[in-house]
């Protein structure tokens, strides 16, 4: 078990192409931190950083207390499980777990050991002796996780270790993950690009987007406090809804205007804006689906701020249907209840829930509230 | 099936039916002829043997230096073999991983330009190289072997290697091992449909080469391998069909051996549940 510290990380490729560029993270022990972003913003690129098959370009990489920028992949004492699995095709179950404690010079009855108690835990007791082509994908995926856990590792690194499983496989696997993480009780590193999985399973979240660190927090105030608008856009789905709109003010009241829409803003946010100085200033305008409705009782409550919709697309999900519709010529799309009166081709009023609204700098793109 | 498709399937069927003739009557006349007596020979080619008759191959093995010509080809054919099977793994593999350098680039693209060149061409050179080097032996045998077996080796072996997944590599050095232990503990084993292959081409080919022991061994007789000893019983005026099929029948087996005991490596597909394709 062991921290992990990033200080001014870059990766530069030869040609010039900077793919991870200053990244300085702090991880703590037995936590687990989910990176995410779209392809290519460079988080795999840490994640192979931090195991050492990618050299660092500049910057310093700790784990634990000890510097390991120029230390060999086998003595960092990390464990990896890969994307596409990486089993020794050659090899049975039981050799492809207990290969990194052999090569250890690990007693062979403490081997055997391990690599049962790893099986028993993954519930894959019975494949010990397969070759991995006589695997399921859901069953490679368990063999590379144990051999991955045999090796007691301080840090675990996982490269979307879930992204070749189908949808129900990998929902399971996610929370046996979790699981996993608990159990254990060591330091996780996960990289993904699907922003459920790292909502669901991370203590913490680091946003990337072209090798930048965007926003590091936990998942519930990445979710409501988005520090721009890559990662108000990335987290949640469906994404939240922006629009560009002007803040004015009228008597003491500052509002949020959108073609003929004119919402009011509370109070507390108003003087933030304000403060901030853009009354008056061309802003971008985002809220969240599930915080529009046209359910009576949310209308009541927000009977100030609501916005003509034009319904295009009803998707009804069970416990929920998704309104898209077209509001001042923007798409958008609200989370409402299934009991919704709403018709396609309809124009109906929808009301905001205007204490979780976001405004963005236009040109900046970083969140003002 | 449509008719295009029957058509292309009769056509296939028939080229390797034709094919498959062009070499079976050969070796079906070798080894019938091989058990022939002289006179049952000069009746028929094609007939099977009255009697299995054993005459010829006691002859020939009985012949001066017989087990000279056996161990001299067993020496060149094991050692070639063994020295190409080793080193052109490494080189391919230091090759394939490093393709992006522009040595290796170079590196690989020199080695395989020999593949163009026609052993005529440059037959007399090496001749004349190799009498300066004071190497028309056996070690000069073998070093022309390794060195002309190396060129096919390491183009195929190069091609192999990048249907082996970098991942396989990436995870054998978190596991612990050292770049020599990833090659000989994954990399290696990986690739033994491939060095089975190398290794029957490469068997077959310098067992049964006979231009080049002719050029290099032909100085004295207790240097020839087995094809210049067979040759031997072809003079100017006669052929004896009956000993030297029976030469051929003999030589054949060695090879056969081999092919049995490594042809159930050449399986195709065995990286198959490595990583997810």
């Amino acid at each position: 078990m062991a921290k992990v510290t990033l200080k001014n990380i870059t990766k530069v490729y030869p040609g010039n192409v900077t793919a991870v560029k200053d990244v300085n993270l702090e991880i703590a022990d037995k936590e687990f931190v989910v990176l995410v972003g779209p392809s290519g913003c460079g988080k795999s690129t840490t994640l192979r950083m931090i195991a050492g098959l990618e050299e660092i370009t500049e910057g310093e990489l700790y784990i634990g207390d000890k510097l390991c920028n120029d230390i060999a992949p086998k003595d960092r004492d990390i464990a990896m499980v890969f994307q596409n699995y990486a089993l020794y095709p050659h090899m049975t179950v039981y050799d492809n777990m207990a290969f990194g404690l052999k090569l250890r010079k690990v007693p062979k009855d403490e081997i055997d050991k391990k690599v049962k108690e790893a099986a028993r835990t993954l519930d894959i007791e019975h494949l010990l002796d397969r070759k991995p082509k006589a695997l399921s994908g859901g069953q490679r995926q368990r063999v590379a996780l144990g051999r991955a856990i045999v090796r007691e590792p301080k840090v675990f690194l996982m490269d979307e270790p879930l992204s070749n499983l189908d949808a129900k496989l990998r929902v399971q696997m996610r929370t046996e993950i979790s699981k996993l993480h608990k159990r254990l009780n060591t330091t996780f590193i996960y990289v993904t690009h699907d922003q459920t999985e790292a909502m669901t399973m991370g203590t913490r979240i680091v946003v990337m987007k072209d090798g930048i660190v965007q926003q590091v927090d936990t998942p519930q105030t990445i979710y409501e406090k988005p520090e721009n608008m890559f990662v108000a856009g990335f987290i949640g789905s469906p994404q939240m809804n922006f629009t560009d709109a002007k803040i004015v003010k009228e008597g003491n009241n500052l509002f949020v205007t959108f073609g003929k829409e004119k919402l009011p803003i509370p109070a507390d946010k108003a003087k933030v804006i304000e403060d901030a100085g853009y009354e008056g200033k061309e802003v971008v305008f985002g809220i969240r689906p599930e915080h529009m409705n046209d359910d009576a009782k949310f209308m009541e409550e927000h009977k100030d701020s609501t916005i003509s919709a034009k319904i295009e697309v009803m998707e009804h999900m069970g416990p929920e249907t998704f309104l898209y519709f077209v509001c001042e010529g923007t798409n958008m799309v609200a989370r409402v209840e299934p009991t919704t009166t709403a018709q396609l081709e309809q124009t109906i009023k929808l009301a905001l829930d205007m204490d979780k609204m976001h405004i963005f700098d236009k040109t900046t793109e970083v969140a003002v509230i | 099936m449509d008719s295009k498709g029957k058509l292309s399937k009769i056509l296939t069927y028939t080229i390797l039916t034709v094919g498959t003739l062009f070499i079976l009557v050969p070796m079906y006349v070798t080894i019938v002829t091989s058990f022939k007596t002289p006179q049952e020979c000069s009746k028929s080619f094609f007939t099977l043997p009255r009697s299995f008759y054993l005459g010829n191959f006691k002859e020939v093995i009985g012949r001066a230096h017989y087990w000279t010509y056996v161990k001299n080809s067993v020496v060149i054919t094991v050692i070639s073999v063994a020295v190409i099977i080793f080193f052109a793994p490494l080189v391919s593999y230091a090759i394939s991983r490093n393709f992006e350098k522009r040595y290796y680039k170079f590196l690989y693209f020199y080695i395989i330009s020999g593949i163009f060149v026609p052993f005529q061409v440059i037959m007399l050179p090496i001749v004349k190289q190799m009498t300066k080097f004071k190497m028309m032996n056996q070690f000069g045998m073998i070093v022309l072997y390794i060195t002309l077996g190396l060129i096919q080796s390491i183009f195929l072996c190069v091609g192999y290697l990048k249907s082996i997944p970098k991942e396989l590599e990436e995870a054998a050095s978190i596991d612990g091992c050292s770049p020599w232990k990833t090659f000989t503990k994954v990399i290696y084993p990986l690739m033994s449909p491939m060095v089975a292959t190398i290794l029957i081409l490469n068997a077959l080919w310098i067992w049964n080469d006979f231009l080049l022991p002719l050029t290099i061994l032909n100085k004295t007789p207790n240097m020839w391998t087995l094809p210049l000893f067979q040759y031997n019983f072809k003079s100017q005026y006669s052929f004896d069909y009956n000993l030297a099929f029976a030469s051929f029948t003999l030589s054949m087996l060695p090879i056969i051996v081999i092919y049995v005991f490594t042809q159930k490596y050449i399986i195709s597909g065995l990286t198959a549940g490595s990583v997810k394709d």
